[in-house]
């Protein structure tokens, strides 16, 4: 076992245009003449793909997701938007504004309920769905704590005129760190509403004033908070996540993305993920001992593919 | 008796162990060694494999319930092996994408054909939907949209009140056959311009009155903007250039662009521009009109040589750069009152047009 404190591991993505390309354009036309059914089995597809090509110390990852699991998902996911959206077109269509004021509350009590449930239901599914070498990952969040952290930090945003939402997403983040779970390994994330804060402040403030130029280094920063406060725990050691992104490199990965999905007219897309993949995982270094071979499992088999399809239907990413 | 070189993951620790795969007939046998030295043996039941269908060239095995254990194998040879050594059981199944992925030749067929859909779509299924929409919008959305945009938009401009009332009144004793309210306000503004709102405004600068010299002008263009409002070009359009932008977007994966798009259209409506087919549209449906309430069509070739003069003179005729060549609408407007039968007394309508008080 090596126990040097130097120690620096790097996750590498080996995925290419090309390849994604191929299977993106056949997703593209199955989901086009299937009216969308498709969907699901497409998004598992390129999951499958993107893992594939993800390593960490010469070992692969595996998405174990299906398309048919997703499909169930989806099938739900799509009810329970339709509900909400029926009892608000009712409400408006029955033109008393009573019951309108309560279709807009229930409308946007309903969103404020689903955004958390998705969050928890979608990190639940993909996570559980994760391995390397065998051993899962896993989310054991428990999903009334989430909604009630998620609901009154909302509420807070709301009255404190969206300043809250720093603290709110720090808050979230902690969260979510603390219950993820790869085999026996745990982390955390250890950053601040108010440095977040800050930083947020300072970066709309200077990019209004360069007319968006400082936009590349207030991104950089951004992903530099994000990555730079997680730690991850391997029985007493700590391993910590540093981030090497610049705003030059920012620069030229969404300046050369935005022309290359422009002038292919959305069909270079598979380049543009590629490159933007690419760019994450060669900027996170993990530091500190880890010992690879001894990850236990941990994690139980869960298939609810809900809240994965509810969050992309509500147009949420993973934090 | 074949021996495979494999990687071996027992499911609950990370460790990676290098093993060896031996093919039994309704087994197979799994051979490594340990950290503590020793040799372990693990049995896979033919039934309780299965297969990663993956995209690259590693094999990827798996077994039993969760957690499970899993093999990989680089070595290609395997996978006819399995299928020489099992013909009963199908390990990697060939399904519909994997058709795709080696052949170069159908991946470009298949780019150009999602091309040529794509451009199918957006040349003539999107403007057929989009009129489809257009037509199928009730009167009285129609009208409360019109409504919406002629409030937003008239406060931008100085209305001359003496002038609309004339007008207006100049207007009902035509009959245009619409079911839509015509309601024309003249504005101030030094640009030879009128335009037609979606549920019966109709927006006339005071620039294009004080240049015409007959009522028949002005009846010609009543008649073109009345054409418009009637056939719904303006929301014909309007849907038109939305569904294209929202196309585009929908293209680039840009789903909050069109919520901007939504916005930015409401700008794009004072510059409301048609096509060409619809502006001759406008004229032939307006020559029928007009002919029928027995006004001479002369006011048409006398209306379009006033817009080509003032195109030539100031160039910023803005409707002109879609309408029809002018040249063209001035020989096919003198084509149409060359023919023309039943011209009735006016003197009403001469009556109206001079309280107008153009001189």
């Amino acid at each position: 076992m090596e126990q040097s404190q130097n120690q620096s591991r790097q996750v590498s993505f080996h995925g290419e245009g090309a390849k994604l390309f191929g299977v993106y354009i056949v997703n593209i036309l199955i989901t086009f003449f299937t009216l969308g059914l498709y969907y699901p089995w497409a998004k598992a597809a390129i999951l499958k793909y993107i893992y594939e090509e993800t390593e960490f110390e010469q070992s692969r990852f595996t998405f174990h997701g299906t398309g048919k699991e997703m499909f169930i998902g989806f099938i739900k996911a799509f009810g329970i938007i339709l509900v909400i959206y029926c009892v608000l077109f009712l409400s408006i269509l029955s033109k008393k504004a009573a019951i309108m004021a309560f279709g807009f509350l229930f409308f946007y009590a309903a969103l404020l309920l689903l955004i958390p449930v998705a969050i928890h239901g979608s990190l639940r599914y993909r996570m559980s769905r994760s391995s390397w070498r065998g051993i899962h990952f896993g989310y054991r969040g428990n999903l009334k704590e989430f909604v009630r952290i998620f609901v009154i930090g909302s509420l807070l945003t709301i009255f404190t005129l969206g300043i809250y939402s720093f603290w709110l997403i720090i808050e979230i983040r902690k969260y979510i760190f603390k219950h993820l779970r790869f085999g026996d390994l745990t982390f955390s994330y250890e950053g601040e509403g108010g440095a977040f804060f800050v930083l947020n402040l300072k970066g709309y403030f200077l990019s209004l004033i360069t007319l968006g130029i400082y936009s590349f280094w207030y991104v950089k920063d951004l992903f530099n908070y994000y990555i730079d406060n997680i730690r991850m725990h391997q029985d007493d050691q700590k391993l910590i996540f540093r981030s090497n992104a610049t705003a030059g490199g920012y620069f030229k990965l969404i300046v050369g993305n935005l022309l290359i999905i422009l002038f292919t007219l959305g069909l270079g897309t598979p380049w543009a993920i590629v490159r933007a993949l690419h760019f994450v995982f060669s900027n996170i270094v993990i530091e500190g001992a880890l010992d690879v071979n001894a990850i236990r499992q941990t994690e139980e088999n869960y298939q609810d593919a809900t809240g994965e399809d509810l969050a992309d239907m509500i147009d949420i990413g993973l934090v | 008796m074949q021996h495979f070189s494999i990687s071996y993951y027992d499911g609950k620790l990370s460790v990676s162990h290098d093993a060896t795969l031996t093919l039994m007939s309704d087994h197979w046998l799994i051979h490594y060694v340990d950290e503590l030295e020793e040799l372990q043996s693990v049995k896979w039941k033919l039934e309780n494999i299965t297969t990663d269908q993956n995209f690259t060239t590693l094999l990827i095995f798996r077994y039993g319930d969760f957690p499970q254990q899993t093999i990989e194998c680089k070595d290609e040879v395997l996978l006819p092996a399995l299928n020489e050594k099992y013909p009963a059981k199908v390990f990697l199944e060939k399904k519909l994408t994997h058709i795709f992925r080696k052949n170069n030749a159908i991946l470009v067929s298949m780019v150009l054909f999602l091309l040529a859909l794509l451009a199918v779509a957006y040349l003539y299924i999107m403007p057929f939907v989009a009129e489809k929409i257009a037509s199928n919008i009730p009167e009285s959305v129609e009208k409360r949209l019109g409504d919406s945009i002629y409030d937003g938009m008239i406060a931008g401009y100085t209305v001359d009140d003496s002038l609309t009332r004339a007008v207006n009144d100049f207007a009902k004793s035509i009959n245009f056959k619409t079911a839509y309210p015509i309601t024309v306000t003249v504005v101030k503004e030094n640009e030879v311009n009128a335009f037609a709102l979606p549920g019966g405004h109709i927006v006339v600068f005071d620039q294009i009155l004080l240049k015409m010299k007959s009522k028949e002008e002005l009846a010609a263009l009543l008649g073109h903007e009345v054409a418009h409002v009637h056939y719904r070009h303006s929301l014909k359009s309007m849907f038109r250039t939305l569904a294209g932008y929202l196309f585009i977007s929908l293209l680039l994966n840009d789903i909050n662009g069109i919520a901007a798009v939504l916005a930015d259209n409401s700008n794009m409506l004072v510059n409301l521009t048609y096509s060409r087919e619809l502006e001759a549209d406008a004229d032939k449906k307006a020559m029928t009109v007009i002919q029928s309430n027995g006004i001479s069509l002369k006011g048409f070739v006398d209306l379009f040589q006033l817009l080509k003069n003032n195109a030539d003179a100031a160039g910023q005729y803005e409707i002109l750069s879609s309408h029809p060549l002018t040249d063209e609408r001035i020989t096919y407007a003198k084509a149409m009152a060359r023919e023309q039968t039943g011209i009735r007394d006016q003197s009403e309508l001469q009556r109206k047009w001079v309280s107008i008080g153009i001189k």
